[in-house]
């Protein structure tokens, strides 16, 4: 107990004191910036507080546009792994265009898919759909297959079929990994949404927020949609650790 | 004698290696086991005694001769749900608690919830554990899983308990406890058992008959009948009678 008030203890005076630093001008004597080109934190949380609603309802936009994805995309690379699994000759070579997927960057991507889809928010989800599908693909097509020795012996000795030993064997496997990846992908999908925003037509979203207001030189603006983001991504990566924690507590990660 | 339950007839196993080479894992294999009987295949690593049991299992197709057992392929056997395996290393599924892979064969074998759940119980207490049935894997000594391991393979009332070398992680100590135990389950339950060792004293100590194996090619180099009266408990590894069995099997390696 007394471990774990200390080991929270630290990181949380590392950041007062980065907030303190910031606050009283270092860090602009440090980096010879101005206070508007680097407005100080309390300027931006007054800025943040008396705009509130409208960061928030921007904020709802890209994270329920983000989160959206994160669900297609990761069913998708799932369903990709699994059929990788079932059918391994032609799987191998879905997964060698799901990993070449993986390196294309979002920049390039977010322009293309602007041209495909109408609207800011079918363009966003296309997006965050492909970055999320790739990280699942390849983290779950990695736990339905690295198995222990033996372990599917074990089905096939007692008759098991394939069927049963993806339900049973492979898919119970695979729940770190699919934790893994969306723990990445959280991460992620709200920065391919953000991006995506950059590119779009859209005038809403925490991506829109941050070029328009960077645009118009609001900068204290600008940075209190970038402390949204920030916040809304932590908040949601808790909660896949509090799902993850719950759900596979029999798992080395969580002893 | 009565006709053999497990008939081993010419059985040989070629590997066939990436660069066209062949490896013979075994050769020219002729063994008969009787029913309730204890064996032991014995041999140094590389002598196709594991080889030999997956294909007694039907984990693996020998690439000549045949195993018949009561007159059915290994296959056959096998869809009936007779063979109990336990492994080298427990293989339990982490996810799953003591019980609940205990009960893993018999929910695949359809066996009713009710029938589980009293044959789990019965199991664990014969293995020593009925007070871990609620633990996850990783909360169980090596020994304990191995226990677990070894009640899974029991739980679905096989008729052939076939053990790759089950105790061969273990410490001295604990291997010694758990041949007592196996000794004693056996002797409660009467199945036919196969079980792969590289110990001489463990297959002494548990046999009726230990089949010794010689490596490149495979091959059976001796069987050796265990006359030690049964039951067995763990002070006989100390009369002058098993240590004349350890020396004359262990001879027999210095022979070939």
């Amino acid at each position: 107990m007394k471990n774990k008030v200390i080991n929270l203890l630290w990181p949380l005076a590392f950041g007062v004191a980065i907030i303190l630093l910031w606050q009283f001008g270092i860090f602009h004597k440090l980096l010879d910036l101005k206070p508007f080109q680097l407005p100080v934190p309390s300027e931006i949380a007054s800025t943040l507080a008396a705009n509130l609603p409208k960061t928030l309802h921007d904020c709802g936009v890209t994270i329920s546009g983000a989160l959206i994805g994160l669900i297609i995309g990761s069913f998708m690379g799932f369903m990709i792994a699994a059929m990788a699994t079932f059918f391994p000759k032609w799987g191998y070579g879905g997964m060698i265009v799901v990993t070449a997927l993986n390196a294309v960057p979002i920049v390039a991507l977010s322009p293309i898919m602007n041209l495909w889809f109408s609207t800011g928010m079918a363009q966003k989800i296309g997006v965050v759909t492909v970055v999320c599908m790739a990280a699942m693909a390849i983290n779950a097509y990695s736990g339905l297959n690295n198995l222990k020795p033996h372990s599917i012996d074990l089905m096939y000795s007692v008759a098991a079929n394939k069927w049963t030993i993806f339900k049973k064997l492979r898919v119970p496997n695979s729940l770190p990994y699919i934790f893994t990846a969306s723990k990445i992908n959280i991460a992620s999908s709200i920065i391919a949404a953000i991006i995506s925003e950059y590119f779009a037509s859209s005038t809403s979203g925490l991506g829109f927020g941050i070029k328009d207001n960077l645009r118009k030189a609001e900068m204290a603006m600008g940075w209190s949609y970038i402390v949204v983001a920030s916040l809304a991504g932590v908040i949601l990566y808790c909660i896949i650790l509090l799902v993850e924690r719950d759900a596979i507590k029999w798992h080395a990660s969580q002893k | 004698m009565n006709t053999p339950e497990i008939q081993i007839k010419n059985v040989g196993m070629v590997y066939q290696v990436n660069n066209g080479e062949e490896i013979v894992a075994l050769t020219d294999i002729n063994l008969d086991i009787q029913e309730g009987e204890f064996i032991s295949l014995l041999g140094p690593s590389g002598c196709g005694k594991t080889t030999l049991l997956r294909i007694i299992a039907d984990l693996l197709q020998p690439t000549s001769g045949s195993v018949s057992i009561r007159g059915q392929s290994p296959k056959e056997i096998r869809m009936q749900h007779k063979y109990g395996i336990v492994f080298q290393s427990p293989v339990l599924y982490d996810w799953r608690t003591v019980r609940r892979n205990v009960c893993m064969p018999m929910e695949i074998m359809g066996i009713p919830k009710k029938e589980r759940t009293a044959r789990i119980t019965r199991m664990l207490e014969l293995v020593g554990l009925r007070d871990f049935g609620n633990k996850y894997p990783f909360e169980l000594s090596g020994g304990m899983q191995q226990r677990v391991g070894i009640a899974r393979a029991l739980a679905l009332d096989p008729e052939f308990l076939l053990m790759d070398e089950p105790f061969s992680a273990l410490d001295e100590f604990t291997r010694e406890k758990l041949n007592e135990d196996l000794l004693s389950i056996w002797s409660k339950t009467k199945k036919t058992v196969i079980f792969v060792t590289h110990n001489i004293p463990e297959s002494v100590f548990l046999s009726d008959r230990v089949v010794v194996l010689s490596p490149h090619p495979g091959r059976i180099s001796a069987i050796v009948d265990i006359d030690l009266p049964r039951p067995r408990q763990n002070s006989i590894r100390e009369t002058s009678e098993f240590y004349e069995h350890v020396t004359k099997i262990r001879r027999s390696f210095e022979g070939v």
